[in-house]
């Protein structure tokens, strides 16, 4: 075994120099290579393939403009309507929490309780039941008949009548009352081919499972309405309008996508297994 | 040093204990996502379950074996009194405070976020400040084991710092750096999101600050098994360490290319333009450097021990090494578990290879083959290699040495083998449970259940493996200590100041980070963007 103890080193220096030198060197050179192709050479190639100019495909690559260097964006002329106007702010859940059942109440017996009843078990066929209905759900549609997302005949105008507040007081109101069983059936009733549809969707025709979103605790957007024990007559005819095109204020076209794509037979079929309230 | 020795194992046994409940509970998690388990338990409790597994793994495990291994080559390498004693014991205690405090909402299911946090989900904030409180403890052990490095330094002018002590400076210089970003983060962002202080939080630049530490953080892990890889296995083996300035440039290497890198965690992700991702996949293609020149030299040097030993010809020395030797035996097993995670790893790497694994079990499998596999593999070799000196007792027999390694080896590649193979079938990961009604579901059964035997293989590693260090503490007395470092090849008389320091290393880092991570993170700052509304787990 060598000797390991040194004297102290006398040009430290000189040894040292060409490491500093050198290693920062080598850093930079990787650096700035990496920086000239990601931000110069690779942008500017495929912005060229696809007739995008220099300045805006460096641009993109450095994420300062929108979209990739390598795809053209489509062009737009018109600027992008959003089918709902309600943004879940935290403004929004602000109003949504400090909403009073009390006067919510007061604004049902004085509008709402003509179609809609007292409690929520509403009066026909044609009127969706709001008892136990999620209240974040019970807002967007209100607010979406107001700035006129969604349209219907008599809705439009008595949405219009009320403020923000006013709309997050019924909500809660209704939210708030227990839901009702008006005529049960069981499980076995419901056809596989509709159980199917709604535990596992159908992948082929890019459905998604109804339970992925309309069951409590599923990782739905925070507006999804509750279904179980839903009227069937208003479902069927609202997976209609959403199949035709009629009612579009759902984001992202979910709804529409989905029930274009179902048969009037699966439509009719879903409506009645919600409408017994499994879930 | 019989302080230090309690120091030491005082770390160890906290590391090893959450080891063996982290490798428990992750054999359920295997179980009820396999269609033996299916159905068994609430999506709650696995969720609950991960959590725990993935904090106990990557924080309690890795930190406290690393601060405790840190103490040790502190006072062996460089054969001096551990400096600030006090403030060791200090760390310990504060780090131990913050794993209670972050076992108490985990168990209580005010936790569910997993170990990667995953805002705008946001845990109880005591979670958080436990977690705070490990890395702030972790930071006085930074400043220790600097400390101890230029006092030594100061008594030995001129002379090179053990390689050992090297690299777990460098080690814990990167960790500095390193923990700066989730430590922002979880200052400025989560915790005050956790307090309800604020309503949204920024989840673009919560998860740029946690790229941040993300990559680097397994080099944290990593870097003990390169010390036993250089430092100790070529001594175990009967050979020499074929380059010393080789081990030094690796840690350096480590140092520089492990932080700018973090970005090719978010390769999916829409905050970041194309360059900024570019220019930090090209950086990461880098880090794959020091794995090479370790595998070269580390490689280099088995052949000098095996050649001495006896070996001929172009393979002959692989036989000639003394492979009943846990040390020799655990690298050997590593290296090969270091070869298939390094090349999943480079799969990752790639932008378009990326897009395809990415979100499935893939990734999964490979953090657990590459940090599971090979880097815990070797803790193991180390704390066989240090626990006789650490008790003053001798191993009556190395078999359940031996047993325990390759048992970990085997269960290891059972269980991640397949488990990639699911990844690329696309499984996806981060879910509680699969339906197995589901044909195609139906078809990945067999090999969940292959990979949940691994998982078996490897709770049964575990539990002998705390079963061998237990057993230690009642061997028999310790006759001879044998010294533990390889010697160089060349042992070298003097170093360049740029190998024997961090001072130039620093500023490249730093230079480095503000090209990779400047506008990145300036972005959310210059044109913020809409908030994501905080949604608390209870």
């Amino acid at each position: 075994m060598p000797d390991v103890t040194p004297s102290p080193p006398s040009e430290p220096h000189v040894l040292d120099q060409p490491w500093r030198m050198w290693s920062s060197l080598a850093v930079f050179g990787v650096l700035l290579s990496g920086i000239l192709l990601g931000v110069l050479v690779i942008p500017i190639v495929q912005g060229r393939s696809v007739g995008i100019d220099a300045y805006t495909a460096i641009c993109r690559a450095l994420g300062i403009l929108p979209g990739s260097p390598a795809q053209p964006q489509p062009a737009t002329p018109l600027p992008g309507m959003p089918v709902s106007q309600v943004a879940w702010t935290s403004d929004l859940l602000q109003i949504l929490a400090r909403a009073d059942v009390r006067r919510g109440h007061a604004k049902v017996q004085e509008v709402c309780v003509a179609c809609h009843g007292e409690r929520g078990d509403s009066i026909g066929v044609e009127f969706p039941h709001l008892a136990g209905q999620s209240g974040a759900a019970i807002y967007k549609q209100l607010f979406d008949y107001r700035t006129g997302s969604r349209a219907h005949p008599m809705m439009t105008d008595v949405a219009k009548a009320l403020d923000e507040a006013a709309i997050a007081d019924v909500a809660a109101y209704y939210a708030g009352q227990p839901q009702r069983n008006p005529n049960p059936v069981t499980l076995a009733e419901a056809p596989p081919s509709i159980v199917q549809l709604v535990e596992l969707g159908d992948p082929k025709r890019n459905i998604a499972p109804c339970a992925s979103c309309h069951r409590a605790g599923a990782g739905g957007p925070i507006e999804t309405p509750v279904l179980a024990e839903q009227r069937a007559e208003y479902i069927e005819q609202q997976l209609k309008l959403y199949a035709s095109g009629e009612r579009r204020n759902d984001v992202y076209a979910r709804m529409r996508t989905i029930a274009a794509q179902l048969t009037d037979d699966e439509i009719r079929g879903l409506a009645f297994y919600y409408r017994a309230g499994f879930r | 040093m019989r302080n230090a020795e309690r120091l030491c194992l005082a770390h160890f046994w906290v590391a090893f204990a959450a080891f063996l409940f982290a490798c428990a509970i992750g054999t359920w998690q295997m179980w009820v996502r396999s269609p033996l388990g299916a159905n068994v338990g609430t999506p709650g409790q696995y969720f609950m379950s991960v959590t725990a597994h993935g904090v106990s793994m990557a924080y309690v495990l890795t930190t406290f074996f690393i601060m405790g291994f840190g103490y040790f080559v502190a006072v062996t390498a460089l054969d001096r009194a551990l400096p600030g004693k006090l403030w060791a014991w200090a760390a310990y205690w504060v780090a131990l405070l913050g794993v209670v405090l972050t076992v108490i909402p985990i168990a209580t299911g005010q936790a569910s976020v997993l170990f990667t946090f995953y805002p705008p989900l946001t845990a109880s904030v005591w979670f958080y400040i436990g977690l705070v409180l490990v890395v702030a403890a972790s930071w006085i052990w930074c400043v220790l084991m600097l400390i101890a490095m230029t006092e030594w330094k100061r008594e030995n002018p001129g002379r090179p710092v053990p390689l050992a002590m090297f690299a777990t400076v460098a080690n814990a210089v990167m960790w500095l750096w390193t923990t700066v970003g989730v430590a922002v983060e979880l200052i400025f962002q989560v915790i005050p999101a956790a307090l309800g202080l604020v309503q949204t939080i920024d989840v673009g630049l919560a998860r740029t600050l946690f790229s941040w530490t993300l990559h680097a953080i397994v080099y944290f892990w990593l870097i003990p098994a390169y010390i036993a890889f250089y430092t100790m296995a070529p001594r175990a083996a009967g050979g020499r360490l074929y380059s010393d300035t080789m081990g030094r440039l690796t840690f350096i290497l480590f140092l520089i290319y492990s932080l700018p890198v973090g970005m090719h965690h978010l390769l999916m992700d829409p905050e970041h333009g194309n360059a900024t991702k570019f220019i930090q996949v090209l950086l990461t293609a880098f880090v794959a450097v020091p794995t090479l020149l370790t595998i070269f030299t580390i490689t280099a040097s088995m052949e000098i021990a095996g050649r001495l030993r006896g070996g001929r010809g172009t393979f002959g020395w692989i036989a000639a090494l003394p492979w009943e030797r846990p040390m020799v035996l655990a690298t050997g097993l590593s290296f090969v578990m270091l070869g298939f995670g390094g090349f999943g790893g480079i799969v990752n790497m790639g932008y378009g290879m990326n897009a395809m694994v990415h979100n499935t079990s893939w990734v999964t499998a490979h953090f657990h083959l590459i940090f599971g596999g090979s880097v815990v593999i070797m803790y193991f070799a180390i704390a066989y290699a240090i626990w006789p000196r650490l008790t003053g007792r001798e191993y009556q027999s190395r078999a359940p040495l031996r047993l325990q390694l390759w048992l970990w080896f085997l269960g290891m590649m059972i269980m991640t083998l397949p488990w990639h193979w699911l990844g690329l079938q696309g499984q996806w990961r981060r879910v509680a449970n699969f339906n197995y009604a589901d044909p195609i579901i139906a078809a990945w059964g067999p090999w969940v259940i292959v990979s949940f035997a691994g998982g078996i293989i490897l709770l049964a590693s575990a539990v002998l493996f705390v079963g061998n260090l237990a057993a230690l503490h009642r061997g028999p007395a310790l006759g001879i200590v044998r010294p533990l470092y390889a010697l160089a090849v060349h042992p070298p008389l003097r170093v360049p100041a740029a190998l024997n320091g961090f001072g130039l290393w620093n500023v490249l880092v730093l230079v480095l980070m503000i090209a990779a991570y400047g506008y990145p993170i300036a972005q959310f700052l210059i044109d913020p963007s809409p908030g994501a509304i905080v949604h608390r787990v209870r």
